[in-house]
């Protein structure tokens, strides 16, 4: 049986490490709270928007807008947003096996790829793959991130797609379904209003009239739709970071609780059993001494 | 007739409204229910709202809009902007003190990126002033 003092030591340090990420636990619930916030209050928008690309999508005027454009798809770009930190539980794990599952499945069909990061894991990871042509990683996006990032990931992707380089992008991300669901996505966001489920699409009448003209409004919206989706897609992958952070935070609170418990067991049971060994001690000397 | 009015940060009107007058990229129009269905871009400007049928001008709702799009049916009007703020939260002192930033911004903008980012505060302020404005006025 280990010494006392031994105990102790590792109690000691159980302790610690148990406040630290107790300490984490509570930032990544408060940083969650805001981030849930967050995406919730954009998720109308995107919804709205999605479902305007969808209906714009089988406009007929539509075809020939460079946003549009349906082409059989040989070069893909695929945004994948993970986390700068880890210690989130599966958070990038997840993200990253179905990151590389689409690769396998674009070797498969023979699709080349290019790949976007955001995120220092995401970054990590693909810098150990080969097979992708990576265009540009992003890192330290604020929680909520503002013009500059979002077009600059945008802004890239559109000229990547409207030049022909690729013929379809996707992003990978994990999106958000509440505080102990999240799940890795793919979602495609060009050609816009690719990928959007039939179910998606009101029943608008074909014959809406576009002012000024349906040219003009898609030009208008389509770039702002599109990016609603990104920032959609980067605000989900925050709140589902934080939520994933969180819960593995309070499994390590939880599972350090366990072990001081089971150390201060074994502990007193060291420090009670050498009580006894030093009693039976003191008798056994003193029953040698009578005799 | 039923309106939402949907932005980045939230829905802030979702209601039964009688009237809606919005700036467009065509001009201004009025939207009454049984409307054809139309898609159109909306312009930065003031949104006024009128709930009820024979309301008072008075009475209008105003919002301060940026750019986005309006979709109409029959019984129903979508708008969708970045961002919208209601009348009565715009602080007017804070938006004029907003304006004069932009203005000096503008005035000392030494390429074009700067100049640009300037102009768009400046409308986004002229905008919110505006219907800050207008609110105020209709109160008394």
């Amino acid at each position: 049986m280990p010494s006392t003092q031994a105990l102790k030591g590792r109690i000691r340090s159980v302790k610690s490490t148990k406040q630290i990420t107790k300490a984490m636990q509570l930032v990544a619930a408060s940083k969650m709270r805001r981030a849930q916030e967050a995406t919730k209050a954009s998720a109308p928008y995107t919804a709205a928007a999605r479902e305007l690309l969808a209906n714009l999508s089988r406009h007929t005027s539509v075809k020939g807008h460079p946003l549009f454009t349906q082409r059989a798809v040989k070069n893909r770009l695929l945004v994948v947003i993970a986390s700068d930190k880890g210690l989130a539980g599966a958070f990038n794990s997840n993200l990253t096996r179905l990151y590389a599952n689409e690769l396998i499945a674009d070797d498969k069909s023979g699709v080349k790829n290019t790949t976007i990061t955001v995120g220092r894991k995401a970054a990590h990871f693909v810098a150990r793959i080969k097979d992708t042509d990576v265009r540009g990683s992003y890192q330290d996006l604020p929680d909520h991130p503002d013009g500059s990032e979002l077009y600059a990931i945008l802004d890239t992707a559109r000229d990547l797609f409207t030049s022909g380089e690729v013929d379809a992008v996707d992003i990978i991300y994990t999106e958000y379904i509440s505080s102990v669901v999240q799940r890795a996505t793919v979602q495609r966001v060009l050609p816009a209003g690719d990928g959007v489920l039939e179910s998606d699409a009101s029943p608008t009448p074909q014959d809406a009239t576009y002012e000024p003209s349906a040219e003009e409004v898609l030009d208008g919206v389509a770039y702002r739709l599109v990016s609603a989706q990104l920032y959609q897609a980067l605000l989900d992958s925050r709140a589902s970071e934080y939520s994933m952070r969180m819960m593995a935070m309070k499994n390590a609170t939880d599972n350090a609780t366990d072990l001081i418990d089971d150390l201060t067991l074994e502990m007193n049971k060291a420090r009670q059993s050498a009580i006894t060994q030093e009693l039976a001690e003191i008798s056994g000397g003193v029953e040698a001494m009578h005799e | 007739m039923h309106l939402q009015l949907i932005t980045l940060s939230g829905v802030s009107v979702d209601k039964d409204i009688y009237e809606l007058m919005a700036p467009t990229a065509a001009g201004d129009i009025a939207v009454f229910p049984g409307h054809e269905p139309l898609v159109t871009l909306a312009a930065p400007g003031a949104l006024a709202v009128r709930a009820n049928k024979g309301d008072k001008d008075e009475a209008l709702d105003y919002f301060a809009i940026s750019g986005g799009v309006i979709e109409i049916k029959p019984d129903s009007i979508r708008v969708l902007v970045d961002e919208a703020d209601q009348g009565d939260d715009i602080v007017e002192a804070e938006s004029k003190a907003a304006l004069e930033r932009a203005l000096k911004l503008r005035d000392e903008a030494k390429d074009q990126v700067e100049l640009e980012k300037a102009h768009q505060l400046i409308d986004r302020h002229t905008v919110r002033l505006r219907v800050a404005e207008l609110t105020r006025r209709r109160r008394r």
